[in-house]
């Protein structure tokens, strides 16, 4: 049987992958033939369904004897699994594949062919002969489509008869519905229904196998009552889902969607053309508009259809300038890249990143900013929008054509992809051998390989077209772009800037226009970044403020050869400074009088905050280059403090450190400044030795940004006589408040916790403070002391302070008169401390389950039990919260309720500063402040009374322990 | 949404209304109102209606003070009592912040919010009320010092003629024409005492009728010389008024409590449901009685509810499962019995359903029910059988539920702590009286 036999070569060649199978079947089939196997997609499966299809009758020898068809029918077959089904179950209609498709059928014929198809079927019949019709229409659509030689080229206009092949599947249906649905027939008669098509039917760009998204319109004429026509078009359009979309012998057409009518699902399935304009009118949320740029009438009743789409119209063209605007595009957004599988991203065509949904979104976006004022992008269809955007100056021609063709290019894997299985897929196969079949089915590439490589390319360039599309324009419309063909109008920009969130777009065109002015380097490189950035500073909460400000501090940067050179090659880097920029006026104020900083962005290690040896060593440095210069040595100092503080400012917006982590941070660099200013102070011996100790949040190193720090000072006479000491004490005391003044970022040394509060001296000897705790202290004193920890001075002394502390705070046993002493501070603390009209659930401080409450509680435990507990001998809160725990003082369920609290009501008050740049201790009511804070705590967008709720949450529980374990048993009112 | 406005905005034209009000309730459940033109009907769907919050109860903070009405067209009735040459319409309102976000404080968004989470396990909150009230003969006391009733009639007495009569059939009637079913009315225990029990009704509807309901009742009251009032215990030794409810859940178009042949047809979701309730009643009873004299109503005997337990038609206990048909399975059901007709229908609803809720999710145990009279058994009976008391003050109530995680999760932190402030400053107003009790009693002795 060697006759004929085609070698496994040429079958390999010819593209089969099954060989020998294929080698094989083909001896069953006319060797003439063969070679026509190479054109079909899949050639195994050209070959099974011909030899599977001529099984049922003999519609494909007919087709075999002439060689034309031959070859027409074997690429249908490997085309479409789903086609080949169709033919098997109805072998008869093989007849459509005889002779070559000319052109694509307009309109008007695929209407009169479907008509054809039910005429003179009673009412059950019709709806499989339409069924029938329709996929005999399709097939020979996709027989034209499979055998062009550009198949790219030809993408609009398979998709614009696609479109009109649904139309009229509708129109037909109708009649059929019209014949078939129960009621009198010249009421029927009198009932006009228009089918609006939107989406992609609107479009007039429908897929092979997509839902079709329609919109129903009902009107009554002659002596019909508005409501009765509601009435049965309503019967009318389930009978049109029924006919198209019901179960039946021929399978449904597609999912009839009429979901985006008003209301939704739960809305009237069909209504007037007065309660769609009224719905409109009040009720429409900005989606819903987008959603009506493509309607278009579809079927049914044309002139009402039309009056409908004239009327909604300027709903459409009015929706950007209507207040929710910004809100509904990012809504937009979000919709496209939520709800997609993880496990689907990298293979969808429509909605992963640089899929089609990417590019009909800024297409959408443009359009709906733009078409506000310029009826000509006002098109319903992707590509004969992104054509008038470029021919009326919106974005530039080269762009256009580029973006078209990857359009069309996705479009046409889609295509492919779903004439295969006749099945609404938008999802890239990944198994090799299907993209194989789908390079060949393609057209556009060799080989899988080729394909996969030409996709990640098309997709890499779709994802940046948001930016060139939208962004970059906006830079054409304060500068001459030398390789731009167009240019946006200011108007144009502004209207663009205000759909992003620009409060001030007006403002925003003008830093824009400064920032990319010119021919300096720095101006070539900020007009490449400024369009990605822009879009970043529209992600944060503040992005008037933060353009402002890179503006300033672009300016103060000039020319810096590192500056230029990080924005250009570090997109990390720039994405930080704007998030940065965008959501803290405590950083954007900093970073103004250190621009430098900037160049931490790039690498992680700048951002770590330096430790108290680094610091020291950099002051000792500064101090000995101004050695005869305090006011020069303090000025470096004072500017070390700032930038650290920038430093960790800028990594706790970026999430790099911790609150906790913070407060340490912050501590080292208030002890560095102090160590600094007190060695600047004391150039010679002077006879005394002398400290400084920290108290408070400082002493439990827990300091935040503004915090005061609270201090004690000691000294002790070596050498000097005890009143000489006395005085010298007093100058270093006061030295150290003038050489760590800062008039931009205050730094506060506040001794308002030593012995006899204000009235006391300020400074006193060793032996002073040990007489003094000896004989007179207050359990509030002692209690103070519990974070005493000296930090600067020397060191034995600072060592025999904390000895003679010891002694006061972790007393052998505290008295039921003293513990019932501190519970009663602490409630009036409650009542009288807070400011007048505070709110106490609000107050981050004082106020209900908040910083004090944790704090107090803690510290009664330390006074009552240290002595016992030597873990408990620790000033840090969080610490000692653990200590108590693990000596079972408290229950871990407890702590970690008091410890939430404390952290919460940490974070906030450091966002609050960073937010505002001002301290406040009261959660705001404000909703700008509030979202602006609960960007910072990483909330989304949106979260302010999120933030209220989980706050006043947690600090309640953490009230109810406090109540519970701190005042115990309290009696009740 | 579109058709009902369409419908208010035409009603109001073809009926002539001249003035549209707008009701909405505060934290307490006073209802509000807002009268506006039949003009500004169309903006004030649109844009809703600003109105000064900070002077309500509850409603916001002083500083936000600004906050918008949204009139709900679903609610659009024609008030019957102010004549039809002067029409006046009320619709209830949906309350907003500037920027659009449903006001915490709103107690409407609170039942709203709460049935929503309903709605996620699938389940339709429905209740009918038995609301009780006195009729006065006046709003100002007698010269015994106590208010006066219009008769002295007594339970299901039928009193030829009677003032009572006249106005349980001029109050049906207007609320009938109000779109409020009624399902029955009857004289009650006490003398000038009425009840009307309303048809049941989705709570979000209920709650609204509720509302509507007092304001209807006042008003029939004026019309006919006398005085209406819907305080817990208005009598000393005569019962007080409550507002037995009773609640269903229906998952779709079957009540989720029903089942063929379990014990008294109740399903384990209704037996749940009731456990839920059992457990957390006394943690709600702040929001379900919520004034000092509802606990005078509480602790009265009679058939007051004052301890938790449930039983099958049993009168004493706080849960009951009525006596109905076996074959309506649609109308199984559980009655709360605690409530008081003063209560805010909104907020108490509300902790109703969430506390029935908790038992679902948590598939709480059913307690053994209840068969003897539970105010005869001896209190130390009452501990043996595991029957605790509910709050006997108001003070104790704020207690409870104050460490309670349900009420504030369902109320949400700033409508829980409003209520908590205003009713320990209700609780130290009281407490700083000096009744005529006390001086009846103590000054002559003394």
């Amino acid at each position: 049987m060697s006759r004929g036999r085609t070698s496994l070569t040429d079958l390999a060649r010819l593209g089969f992958s099954d060989l020998r199978g294929a080698q094989r079947l083909l001896e069953q089939v006319e060797p003439t033939l063969h070679a026509l196997f190479g054109r079909a997609a899949d050639p195994d499966q050209a070959l099974r369904e011909l030899l599977r299809l001529r099984e049922h009758g003999g519609g494909a020898d007919a087709l075999l004897a002439d060689s034309d068809a031959a070859a027409r029918l074997i690429r249908v077959l490997g085309a479409s699994a789903g086609l080949a089904g169709f033919f098997e179950r109805h072998p008869d209609e093989l007849d459509v594949l005889s002779s070559r498709v000319q052109r694509l059928p307009d309109a008007e014929s695929l209407h009169a062919s479907l008509l054809a198809g039910v005429q003179g079927s009673a009412p059950e019949a019709a709806v499989d002969a339409l069924r029938v019709r329709y996929r005999r229409e399709l097939a020979r659509i996709a027989a034209w489509d499979v055998e062009q030689e550009d198949p790219i080229a030809a993408v609009d206009s398979v998709a614009a008869t696609l479109a009109d092949l649904a139309g009229a599947a509708l129109d037909v249906a109708l009649d059929v519905a019209r014949a078939s649905v129960a009621g009198d027939k010249q009421e029927l008669a009198a009932t006009r229904l228009a089918v609006i098509g939107m989406g992609k039917a609107g479009a007039r760009e429908l897929n092979y196998l997509s839902d079709v998204d329609v919109i129903y319109v009902a009107r009554a004429s002659g002596d019909l009552t508005g409501d009765r026509a509601v009435e049965l078009g309503t019967r009318l359009a389930k009978a049109l889902t029924r006919i198209l979309s019901g179960p039946s012998s021929e399978p449904a057409l597609w999912d009839l969607d009429a979901n985006l009518r008003p209301e939704g699902r739960d809305g009237a399935l069909v209504r007037t053309l007065e309660s769609h304009i009224a719905y409109y009118e009040r009720w429409a949320k900005g989606w819903e508009f987008q959603a009506l740029l493509k309607a278009r009438p579809l079927a049914g009743d044309r002139e009402l259809g039309a009056r409908y789409c004239e009327s909604v119209a300027p709903f459409v063209w009015s929706s950007a300038s209507r207040e929710n605007f910004v809100e509904s595009v990012q809504g937009m957004r979000e919709r496209v890249t939520a709800n997609i599988p993880a496990a689907q991203r990298d293979v969808q065509l429509k909605l992963g990143p640089g899929g089609l949904r990417d590019i009909e979104f800024t297409i959408q976006l443009l359009q709906l900013v733009h078409g506000q004022t310029d009826p000509e992008v006002r098109q319903r269809a992707t590509l004969p929008a992104l054509k008038a955007l470029a021919e009326h100056g919106y974005i530039g021609r080269a762009e256009a054509a580029e973006f078209a063709d990857h359009y069309r290019f996705l479009r046409l894997l889609e295509h492919r992809l779903q004439l295969a299985g006749l099945s609404r897929t938008h999802l890239m196969p990944r198994d090799p051998e299907a993209l194989r079949v789908l390079a060949r089915a393609s057209g556009v590439a060799a080989n899988e390989p080729e394909l996969t490589a030409r996709w990640q390319r098309t997709k890499t360039q779709v994802r940046s077209l948001h930016e060139r599309l939208f962004y970059r324009p906006l830079l054409s419309a304060v500068a001459a772009l030398p390789d731009e063909d167009f240019a946006l109008t200011s108007d144009q920009a502004v209207a663009r800037l205000a759909a992003i969130g620009f409060v001030d777009p007006a403002g925003a065109l003008r830093h824009i226009g400064a920032l990319t002015a010119g021919i300096s380097r720095r101006a070539i490189i900020q007009r490449n970044l400024l369009p990605v950035m822009l879009q970043w500073f529209a992600d944060g909460a503040d992005p008037d403020h933060g353009l402002l400000v890179f503006r300033r501090l672009s300016e103060r940067l000039g020319e810096s050869h590192w500056y230029l050179r990080m924005l250009r090659d570090s997109s990390g880097a720039a994405h930080r400074l704007t998030q940065v920029l965008a959501s803290s006026r405590f950083v954007s104020d900093l970073f103004l009088t250190i621009p430098e900083a900037v160049a931490w962005l790039e690498v992680d290690a700048d951002l770590a905050p330096r430790t108290l040896d680094q610091l020291i060593e950099e002051g000792e440095a500064i101090i000995s280059r101004h050695g005869d210069d305090p006011d020069a040595a303090a000025a470096g100092v004072r500017t070390v403090r700032r930038r650290e503080i920038l430093r960790a400012a800028i990594a706790s917006i970026l999430g790099l450190l911790s609150v906790q982590e913070l407060g340490r941070a912050l501590t080292d660099v208030m002890t560095a400044a102090i160590r600094s200013a007190l060695r600047i102070a004391r150039t010679e011996p002077d006879g005394i030795e002398f400290g400084v100790i920290a108290m408070g949040r400082y002493g439990g190193r827990e300091l935040g940004f503004g915090s005061d720090a609270d201090v004690l000072y000691v000294y002790r006479p070596a050498g000097a006589e005890p009143e000489a000491a006395r005085v010298r004490a007093g100058e270093l005391v006061r030295a150290l408040g003038a050489l760590t003044e800062d008039f931009s970022v205050p730094l506060e040394l506040d001794a308002g916790l030593r012995p006899e509060g204000r009235n006391g001296p300020v400074v006193r000897s060793l032996d002073a403070y040990r007489a003094y705790y000896e004989r007179w202290s207050l359990t509030w004193e002692a209690q103070a002391l519990l974070r005493a920890r000296g930090v600067a001075g020397d060191a034995e002394l600072l060592r025999g302070f904390e000895t003679v502390a010891d002694e006061v705070r972790y007393p052998e046993r505290l008295s039921e008169q003293d513990i019932r002493e501190v519970k009663r501070i602490k409630a009036r603390v409650e009542a009288e401390r807070l400011p007048q009209g505070a709110d106490p659930t609000r107050h981050l401080k004082l106020g209900r389950g908040s910083l004090s409450d944790v704090e107090w509680l803690v510290q009664l435990l330390q006074l009552t039990q240290a002595a016992e507990v030597p873990s408990l001998r620790i000033t840090s809160t969080l610490g000692a919260l653990e200590a108590a725990v693990e000596a079972g003082l408290l229950t871990a369920e407890d702590a970690g309720v008091l410890r939430e609290a404390w952290l919460f009501a940490s974070r906030t008050r450091s966002a609050l500063m960073l937010w505002t740049s001002k301290t406040s201790d009261v959660l705001p009511v404000d909703r700008v402040q509030l979202e602006g804070v609960a960007r910072l705590l990483r909330y989304p967008a949106g979260s302010a009374s999120r933030l209220e709720d989980d706050y006043l949450r947690v600090t309640r529980r953490a009230r109810q322990v406090f109540e519970r374990t701190f005042y115990a048993a309290s009696p009740a009112g | 949404m579109d058709k009902q406005q369409d419908f208010v905005l035409r009603t109001i034209e073809e009926r002539g209304v001249k003035f549209v009000r707008l009701w909405f309730t505060d934290v307490i459940g006073t209802l509000k109102s807002v009268a506006i033109a039949p003009a500004e009907v169309e903006g004030a769907f649109a844009e809703g209606v600003g109105i000064d919050g900070s002077a309500i109860e509850g409603l916001t903070r002083a500083y936000e003070a600004d906050v918008l009405l949204h009139p709900d067209p679903a609610t659009f009735q024609i008030l019957p009592w102010r004549g039809e040459e002067d029409a006046t319409a009320r619709m209830f309102c949906d309350i907003s912040t500037p920027d659009g976000q449903p006001a915490v404080a709103d107690p409407r968004n609170v039942l709203k919010r709460n049935l929503e989470r309903a709605a996620e396990r699938g389940f339709t909150f429905y209740t009918h009320p038995e609301i009780e009230f006195y009729l006065l003969k006046s709003s100002k006391l007698g010269k015994d010092g106590q208010p006066t009733p219009v008769d002295s009639a007594g339970y299901f007495d039928n009193v030829p003629g009677g003032t009572a009569h006249d106005f349980r059939r001029a109050s049906v009637r207007m609320l009938e024409d109000l779109g409020i079913s009624v399902e029955f009315s009857h004289h009650e225990g006490g003398p000038g005492q009425n009840e009307i029990d309303l048809r049941y009704a989705d709570a979000l509807t209920m709650a609204d009728n509720i509302m509507t309901f007092r304001t209807v009742i006042k008003e029939v009251a004026i019309e006919q010389g006398v005085y209406a009032t819907f305080m817990p215990k208005p009598l000393i030794g005569q019962p007080g008024s409550g507002m037995h409810t009773h609640a269903s859940l229906f998952e779709g178009d079957t009540n989720a409590f029903f089942e063929a042949g379990a014990e008294y047809q109740l399903s384990k979701i209704g037996r749940q449901f009731i456990a839920g309730l059992l457990k957390h009643a006394p943690e709600i009873t702040a929001i379900t009685n919520q004034f000092v004299n509802s606990y005078k109503r509480l602790w009265s005997g009679d058939e007051a509810p004052s301890f938790v337990c449930w039983g099958h038609n049993n009168r004493s206990a706080l849960v009951r499962v009525p006596l109905y048909k076996p074959s309506k399975g649609q109308s199984s059901r559980v009655e709360y019995r605690a409530l008081d007709s003063a209560a805010n229908p909104y907020l108490a609803f509300s902790v109703i359903l969430a506390a029935g809720l908790k038992g679902i999710e948590n598939g709480y145990e059913l307690p053994p029910e209840a068969e003897d009279n539970v105010w005869e058994l001896t209190d130390s009976e009452r501990r043996a059988l595991g029957y605790r008391p509910l709050p006997t003050s108001l003070d104790s109530a704020i207690s409870l539920m104050e460490e309670s995680e349900l009420v504030a999760e369902t109320l949400g932190e700033q409508v829980f702590n409003y209520v908590l402030k205003n009713k320990r400053r209700e609780w130290a107003e009281y407490r700083s009286q000096v009744t005529p009790y006390e001086l009846r009693t103590n000054l002559h002795a003394l």
